[in-house]
């Protein structure tokens, strides 16, 4: 293919790429850090270049992280747009079509029918409506979108993202309730959902369109009410599917074809029609489709009885009436960027403390001690450095959700960790005990070794010699590790909202709130203050560790004094 | 001090009367009897010492394995082997497998760079091992550094530093003092002084001493054993 067009959303992974090489080039520092050979006082120093870059490139990434979520659109898109594809609509070329998540499993075989029929080879990007209607703004080359909502397509309307002459409904869902299959739980109509035994109802984020429609459907039937307290939101409609699947939630409320699709989920009931806005999926080209044709023609196979059949067999149903421009569900609810401050403050401080005792306990171990599987002990403690976060919350949400073999035990004392503060405070420590340890092994590898012999010859036994030598000499650097793990809790995102979900006021922390908000075409401006908070409290924490740093380096000074 | 039973040269339990096993040996044996293998660099160094004295030094090239001979005495060396005894007590004995930790020893170390603790005020760092606010006081006078007990030893020169992990070992009631390299860092006029203090204020509690120095000439002075490490063999010095 000759089409060598650099898509901006590439050049921003390129930028996100290189932030990220830093990043672990620090990582690669501190672990160098970690395995000193004699004087890591005189390492750190020599290394502040690398510290410095360090910390920096983790901010960078830090604050880029949302907006990679988002689509990949953030700053570094900014007048990132490559080189205008000149080329014209050659034969061989590709279409590119932006797509909602819930048509990842029957557009491709869709677009392998269409290019036995006219050799044009389709590309797809998947993602919510929410993230894909943005990047047409921002210049992507795509040719086409398929939206889950009008509510998006009438926005990208509004700002000419379209060439409206080509939009069409092009296909129905429904909307259903999905319980686990062989669940206690088995409602038969939507009044069921008041029935206490409904402990927990995942529902898409607020701002998703699946997230409206279920709000609509369940206000409408009268039971919003009674189950407000009980919802927890995911990210988008397959977050919620997971849920069910896994047991974590009682219900959720999802499209029949999602529902389908789930062998581990059954649907309890069908939303009546008229409880929601019909759900429609339009298409259209985009303003600057590059080959605006062949992406018609497209749209045209769309219709036929062929694609028809294929949409059928998936379980998607002919579009219903076409609905007006308004948006499923009301308006936009956005997340209170106070609140989000509060939590987020609230978990990092939790984690901060609940920290305290295993860092230093296993920082001790591995700075003092030597013993069998010493490294194992390193590599695991370490892992979520390195792990995805999103990772680390799915192997906790095993691990301590409700099925978990710990998680269980727990619900049982009465501390469930699914979709509460304990459970982001547990995210947020989980992710940030790895700083804390290394600094904390850091601080006592410092510490020479002497003064506990000293100690211990003046008839000190070890652990008052800990309590009185090692440990007050370590403090600063422990405090260093602990303003570090509070900074890293404060970013924390991936592990939170795979084990917490994003509930608005119980586990909304400032990193989902803007997450939530870029959701929301309503939301980009309330973003700032968070960005603000966010920047603020990081810097203020990094300068904080700085200053712990240099004191614990120049309490160790009195060594060098002969 | 004449009932301080943890002295092991008045003898224990089931000993007869006050007298000093070197005066009345029981059992003809040394008080000090060491035959160690210590590591040295790469190495190994072994170290053969039987001793009456009550001052014992020993010099030999730096990097010969002295500070790691005291080490080993104090307890905080692990990796050497072989026997130590002291008194009644043996403190080491690979082959029976004993060893007392250095906090059941009661020895005075002071190493060679000190290692005041850098976190404690001098009253404090003096007063770490035991003693009354009164018997810190005294020692400080004793030392010369009564004027210095509010300070952090960071803000201390090396003989200040030197003096005060000497007084932090004494007030421990050591049942032996170690000194490593002992005359770096005091200046010459003091020396003297502080010498001379400390050798009655250890010859009146009968703790017996033993150091180690590269400069022959400084520790033939103090003490009344001489032993030299050369060649790889430790030789007991006359005269």
């Amino acid at each position: 293919m000759k089409l060598q067009t650099i898509k901006p959303e590439e050049v921003n992974v390129k930028v996100f790429m290189e932030v990220r090489r830093c990043f672990f080039d620090g990582i690669d520092w501190l672990l160098r850090l970690s395995f000193p050979s004699n004087l890591p006082v005189m390492s750190v120093s020599l290394s502040l270049n690398a510290f410095i870059r360090f910390f920096v490139s983790a901010l960078l990434l830090t604050l880029s992280l949302p907006f990679a979520a988002a689509g990949r659109e953030g700053p570094f898109s900014e007048g990132a747009t490559g080189p205008l594809d000149g080329s014209g609509e050659d034969a061989d070329s590709s279409l590119l079509i932006l797509a909602a998540a819930s048509l990842t499993d029957v557009l491709p075989t869709l677009a392998g029918l269409w290019e036995e029929e006219t050799g044009v080879p389709v590309r797809f990007s998947f993602d919510a409506t929410s993230r894909l209607a943005p990047q047409i703004l921002q210049g992507i080359e795509a040719d086409l979108f398929f939206s889950a909502d009008e509510a998006w397509m009438e926005w990208l309307r509004e700002r000419g993202g379209i060439r409206e002459d080509t939009r069409m409904p092009l296909l129905g869902n429904e909307l259903v309730l999905a319980v686990p299959t062989g669940g206690e739980f088995q409602p038969g109509e939507p009044s069921q959902l008041t029935d206490p035994e409904l402990r927990l109802l995942a529902v898409a984020g607020e701002n998703v369109p699946a997230g409206r429609y279920a709000r609509a459907a369940l206000a409408s039937t009268g039971v919003w009410r009674a189950v407000e307290d009980r919802v927890v939101r995911s990210g988008n409609v397959r977050g919620a599917l997971e849920w069910v699947a896994l047991g974590e939630v009682d219900a959720a409320v999802v499209y029949r074809t999602d529902a389908l699709a789930e062998p581990r989920v059954r649907i309890a009931f069908v939303f009546p029609e008229g409880t929601y806005p019909p759900i429609t999926y339009p298409a259209a080209v985009t303003a600057t489709a590059p080959m605006a044709t062949r992406a018609i023609e497209f749209l045209e196979f769309c219709r036929s009885p062929a694609a028809r059949e294929v949409f059928r067999a998936q379980g998607f149903l002919p579009p219903r009436q076409r609905a007006g421009s308004g948006a499923g569900g009301g308006p936009d609810v956005l997340p209170d960027p106070w609140s989000a401050v509060r939590i987020s403050l609230l978990v990092a401080l939790g984690a901060t403390l609940a920290g305290f005792l295993p860092s230093v306990w296993l920082g001790w171990v591995l700075a003092r001690k030597d013993f069998f599987g010493k490294s194992i002990l390193a590599t695991v403690a370490l892992a979520p450095l390195v792990l995805p976060p999103v990772v680390t919350g799915f192997l906790l949400l095993s691990l301590l959700g409700s099925q978990g073999p710990l998680g269980g035990w727990l619900a049982g004392l009465g501390l469930p960790v699914p979709f509460t503060l304990l459970g982001a405070t547990l995210a947020a420590l989980t992710v940030g005990l790895p700083l804390y340890v290394v600094s904390v092994r850091n601080a006592f590898q410092a510490v020479d070794p002497r003064y506990e012999e000293v100690s211990w010859t003046l008839g000190r036994r070890p652990w008052p010699t800990f309590m009185r030598v090692t440990f007050p000499l370590a403090i600063p650097g422990i405090a260093a590790g602990a303003v570090l793990a509070f900074a890293r809790a404060l970013g924390e995102f991936g592990a939170t909202v795979v084990l917490a979900g994003n509930i608005e006021g119980s586990t909304r922390t400032i990193a989902l709130a803007v997450y939530t908000l870029l959701e929301s075409p309503q939301g980009r401006e309330a973003i700032w203050i968070l960005v603000g908070a966010s920047v603020l409290i990081s810097l203020l924490a990094l300068l904080g560790y700085e200053a712990l740093s240099r004191r614990q380096r120049r309490q160790m000074e009195i060594r060098h004094v002969r | 001090m004449s009932g301080d039973g943890r002295n092991p040269l008045r003898g224990h339990e089931g000993d007869q009367g006050l007298a000093l096993p070197r005066k009345a040996p029981v059992e003809r044996r040394p008080f000090l009897e060491v035959d160690i293998t210590l590591p040295v660099g790469a190495g190994e160094q072994e170290i053969k010492l039987e001793s009456d004295a009550l001052s014992v030094a020993v010099f030999g090239p730096s990097g010969g394995g002295k500070s790691t001979f005291l080490r080993t005495l104090a307890g905080v060396e692990r990796r050497s082997s072989g026997k130590v005894r002291f008194g009644r007590e043996v403190w080491l004995d690979s082959e029976r497998e004993i060893f007392v930790p250095p906090w059941e020893r009661s020895v005075g170390w002071v190493p060679q760079d000190y290692l005041l603790f850098p976190h404690l005020r001098v009253r404090d760092n003096l007063g770490y091992g035991g003693g009354s606010p009164q018997e810190i006081a005294e020692m400080a006078a004793l030392l010369f550094v009564d004027h210095l007990l509010d300070r952090r030893p960071r803000r201390l020169s090396g003989g200040e530093q030197q003096r005060v992990a000497l007084g932090r070992a004494l007030l421990s009631r050591p049942k032996m003092l170690l000194l490593d390299e002992p005359f770096s860092a005091l200046d010459r006029p003091l020396r003297n002084r502080v010498g001379t203090q400390i050798g009655t204020y250890m010859r009146a509690r009968e703790i017996p001493l033993i150091l180690v120095s590269h400069d022959e000439a400084d520790a033939a002075a103090l003490a009344q054993e001489h032993w030299m490490l050369s060649q790889g063999r430790l030789v007991r010095v006359e005269g």
